[in-house]
């Protein structure tokens, strides 16, 4: 008796597993296939383009997530297979990388005149979409913003010995070493480097690091404005013990990059890909994607309801989302620093 | 009487082998031998994959590689992980098993669930929970004890599971030839618990190797930590390649010790379920100590996580932010996860089986090769089948097939370990008395074996289930398009610092983990003893 039960027990289980394989999600045929997004840009703007593209078009989305250079990579390596129509890339060096294997499709002229062209790709592969601007955010009780140096050079002293917070394998501190390069040089960028690998604390991410200045763990970091919004959404702005603090004076602690998208070359629906991006840039779209994350949009007379520091004000860093390149320069100086 | 005897015997001679036994191996079936062939294929694919990458970086650039003092720093920092937190996670789990099952504890089956439920817990919702609480948990010290209060369940419930299966007649035995409780401890209790202790430390010290998530928030730098950075610094990456290669050779001391333990070790009865109920030992004066020291236990590996969750559930603004997708996001833990767990247990079976029926060095290597791949990172699996899919196999690729790949690949020794610790209570001869009946050799092994190695499937479908449902990179960049799961959205939301929307996707997640546990706990506790 017992071993049937036993027995029926695991033909069952089996025969329901077997159930569950043949329902589980098939991919869609070619010919009604909705768009396929890969997406490494954070969610909450990306989906909420998506539904209003969605309603506005009709044409259905479907999103794989990720980060955005593991994105690339696994474009790079799908390659002309790649199911992928479309790229939204939260940093601009891996729409470099894709577009340098010849990965990516030219955008319609008119879609690129909608943003500045300094945001997007020279030969017209990728387009910015939201701009954000790297800064020092730093704990009011533990710093006296007085006591801000005037350069991020300057943070990699030993007089910063244990109070910055930094994550070398973000994308956006990539950028930021590359800008410092092309500004200071590359000596000074490894000194600079290896000056924060002396004296600085390496977090897992932007975000970590602001958390640990908000949860007073430590005075300074160099992250993305962003997270330091988006920690205060989650908080409450007033409550918050931490403040921005932008270097500018064409510093490179105050670096301006862009989030941005391009179509992919083996697109199946390369015609709604070319669409989505035009939306994206497009007035609704841009209003869309900057109620949801306190980015800069890119199209002249859109406003964040965010309460950034006025985008004309900000006296970034001289350098383009171009110049900045694939990083793969900043990726050797971090090896050399020993920091990757 | 006589095998209780012979089994001392051979505990004196130090566990020499038997070679009467050996005699009874005959070539194994063929299609056993094709069936084993599949997971062996899977598992060559992300070893294929790592020496190719390796490779193309050329010798020069792997010995740079190899000679950087911050590979060393890895190497030091994952090494003194693994060792530091298996260690302790034997201690406890061995405390545990100890006290759960041969002592007189008050209250012993709500403390078997205790020590199990921590299982349910993701590292990295237990690490996020504990780094809320302060700086001071960071770092490799905080790593150790967050990861050991999560891993130690995995050596606590095989243990367990063997010190109740064990003939309490062979004690007996032994204390009847004159030796006292400790002598008796250490020639019969412990060299039939070591299997199961080094199974459990085993897959301990391979989650600690492929670690990520959890590691990644306490800021300890390993091997593994460093293969991520280097895929999210860089495309066509060689020199994670290299690290992952280090990290697979790590991991095959770690195998070779647990085939060294299991050396002549065969723990088969004769005929189910003959072991007794032993009366307990009494705990005496010890007892609040015990009884302390298990409510402390269960305060940090269960309260201090599940307390945050529901502090960030009230305090959070994001409270709420993304909720409509809680159930799609379920529903494909559970497809994913159930429908994985099928796949990878079907595939692990044959290997079991074939490795119980033969001893030849391919069987070996087969049956051992999925322990050092375990020690990989999810990401580098993934990207392994996402190169062989695209090339060899472009009309799966994106599919669920793939994915339930890189599952049975990342899981095996799970499914492995479980099914082999029932099938090893079940006497090679039965099959053979079977087949001497008149049954042919699959009827004989559906009406026979298979019944019997019921209670071990279950194991393994429930403790591969719960690995899955939390699985986190594999998923990420193999799901089908669209398909999103608790644990992909809790990482979602924590990658936006919105805690309090994650907080009830972890929520959910712990609680439907607790499911499989406690069917794991059952399984493995009570099914041994009826």
């Amino acid at each position: 008796m017992y071993d049937v039960t036993r027995r029926r027990f695991l033909l069952t289980a089996g025969a329901g597993g077997l159930a569950l394989v043949s329902g589980l999600p098939r991919p869609a045929r070619a010919d009604s296939a909705p768009l396929a997004l890969y997406n490494g840009q954070h969610r909450p703007p990306v989906e909420a383009l998506i539904a209003a593209f969605t309603k506005s078009t009709g044409i259905e989305v479907t999103v794989r997530h990720g980060n955005s250079a593991q994105l690339a990579s696994q474009i790079v390596e799908e390659g002309a297979h790649s199911p992928a129509d479309l790229f939204w890339s939260e940093e601009s060096p891996s729409l470099v990388a894709t577009a340098r294997r010849g990965l990516l499709a030219p955008l319609d002229p008119e879609t690129l005149q909608q943003v500045p062209a300094i945001f997007s790709a020279k030969d017209g592969t990728w387009i910015g979409a939201t701009a954000r601007c790297r800064v020092v955010v730093y704990n009011k009780s533990m710093i006296d913003a007085a006591a801000l140096p005037p350069s991020v050079l300057d943070f990699a002293t030993e007089a910063w010995k244990g109070k910055v917070a930094y994550a070398p394998n973000s994308g956006a501190f990539q950028q930021q070493i590359m800008a410092v390069m092309i500004l200071k040089g590359r000596d000074a960028a490894l000194a600079w480097l290896k000056g924060l690998r002396d004296f600085g604390e390496v977090y897992n991410s932007d975000s970590a690091a602001v958390e640990a200045v908000e949860g007073g763990d430590i005075a300074v970091a160099l992250s993305n404005n962003y997270y330091w919004y988006a920690l205060a959404r989650e908080i409450g702005e007033a409550d918050m013990n931490s403040a921005i603090y932008n270097i500018g004076r064409g510093d490179p602690g105050t670096l301006v990059t862009v989030s941005g998208a391009g179509v992919l070359k083996s697109a199946k629906n390369a015609e709604a890909a070319q669409r989505f991006v035009a939306f994206m840039v497009s007035e609704e779209g841009q209003k869309t994607i900057v109620e949801a994350i306190a980015e800069y949009p890119l199209r002249p007379g859109v406003t964040s309801p965010f309460p950034l520091a006025p985008f004309a004000g900000l006296d970034p860093a001289p350098v383009t989302p171009d110049q900045l390149g694939d990083a793969e320069a900043a990726l050797d100086l971090l090896r050399e620093a020993g920091l990757a | 009487m006589s095998d209780a005897l012979g089994d001392i015997g051979s505990g004196l001679a130090g566990g020499a082998p038997r070679s009467a036994r050996r005699i009874a191996l005959g070539r194994p079936p063929l299609l056993l031998v094709m069936a084993a062939l599949v997971p062996t294929a899977l598992i060559l694919l992300p070893i294929v994959y790592v020496v190719l990458r390796s490779w193309s970086a050329g010798w020069y650039a792997i010995g740079a590689e190899l000679v950087r003092p911050r590979t060393a720093l890895l190497f030091w920092n994952t090494t003194v992980l693994t060792f530091a937190v298996t260690g302790l996670s034997a201690v406890i789990g061995f405390t545990g098993a100890w006290l759960t099952e041969r002592c007189a504890l008050p209250g012993r089956a709500i403390w078997r669930i205790a020590l199990s439920l921590p299982l349910a817990m993701p590292a990295f919702v237990a690490s996020f929970a504990w780094k809320s609480l302060g700086s001071e948990f960071q770092g490799l010290g905080g790593a150790i004890l967050i990861l050991t209060l999560e891993s130690f369940p995995l050596i606590y419930l095989p243990l367990a599971a063997a010190l109740r299966s064990m003939d309490p007649a062979m004690e007996e035995v032994s204390r009847s030839l004159g030796r006292n409780g400790r002598r008796t401890f250490l020639a019969v209790v412990l060299p039939r618990a070591l299997p199961a202790l080094g199974g459990g430390a085993l897959l301990v010290a391979a989650h600690m190797l492929s670690e990520f998530g959890a590691l990644a928030m306490l800021r300890v730098q390993t091997l593994t930590t460093a293969i991520f950075q280097q895929y999210e610094l860089q495309f066509d990456n060689a020199t994670a390649a290299v690290l992952s290669a280090v990290l697979m050779l790590l991991c095959l001391p770690v195998v070779l010790g647990e085939i060294a333990l299991r050396r002549g070790q065969r723990v088969s009865k004769v005929g189910r379920n003959t072991a007794r109920q032993r009366s307990p030992v009494p705990l005496g004066r010890l007892a609040p100590v015990a009884l302390l020291g298990l409510v402390a236990l269960t305060v940090l590996s269960l309260g201090v996580p599940f307390g945050r969750l529901v502090y960030w559930l009230i305090v959070g603004l994001s409270a709420g932010r993304g909720i409509d997708t809680i159930l799609p996001a379920l529903g494909g833990s559970l497809s994913l996860a159930i429908a994985g767990t099928f796949v990878t247990t079907l595939v692990a079976l044959p290997l079991v089986l074939l490795s119980l029926k033969s001893r030849g060095l391919f069987v070996r290597i087969a049956d051992r090769l999925p322990y050092v791949v375990h020690g990989l990172p999810g990401l580098v699996v993934a990207l392994a089948l996402v190169y062989f899919a695209i090339r060899l196999f472009p009309a799966i690729y994106q599919t669920a097939w793939v994915l339930f790949a890189a599952y049975a690949i990342l899981f095996l020794p799970l499914a492995q370990s479980a099914i082999r610790a029932s099938a090893e209570l079940v006497p090679r001869e039965i099959e053979e008395v079977a087949r001497t009946l008149g049954r042919g050799p699959i009827a004989a092994f559906v009406s026979v074996t298979l019944p019997a190695l019921a209670p071990g499937l279950g194991a393994a479908l429930a403790l591969v289930a719960l690995e899955l449902m939390r699985e986190l990179t594999a998923t990420l960049i193999l799901a089908p398009t669209g398909v999103s799961t608790l644990a992909t959205e809790v990482w979602s939301h924590t990658n936006d610092g919105a805690y309090a929307a994650a907080a009830p996707f972890a929520a959910l997640l712990v609680l439907i983990s607790g499911l499989p546990v406690y069917f794991f706990t059952r399984r493995t506790l009570t099914a041994i003893r009826r």
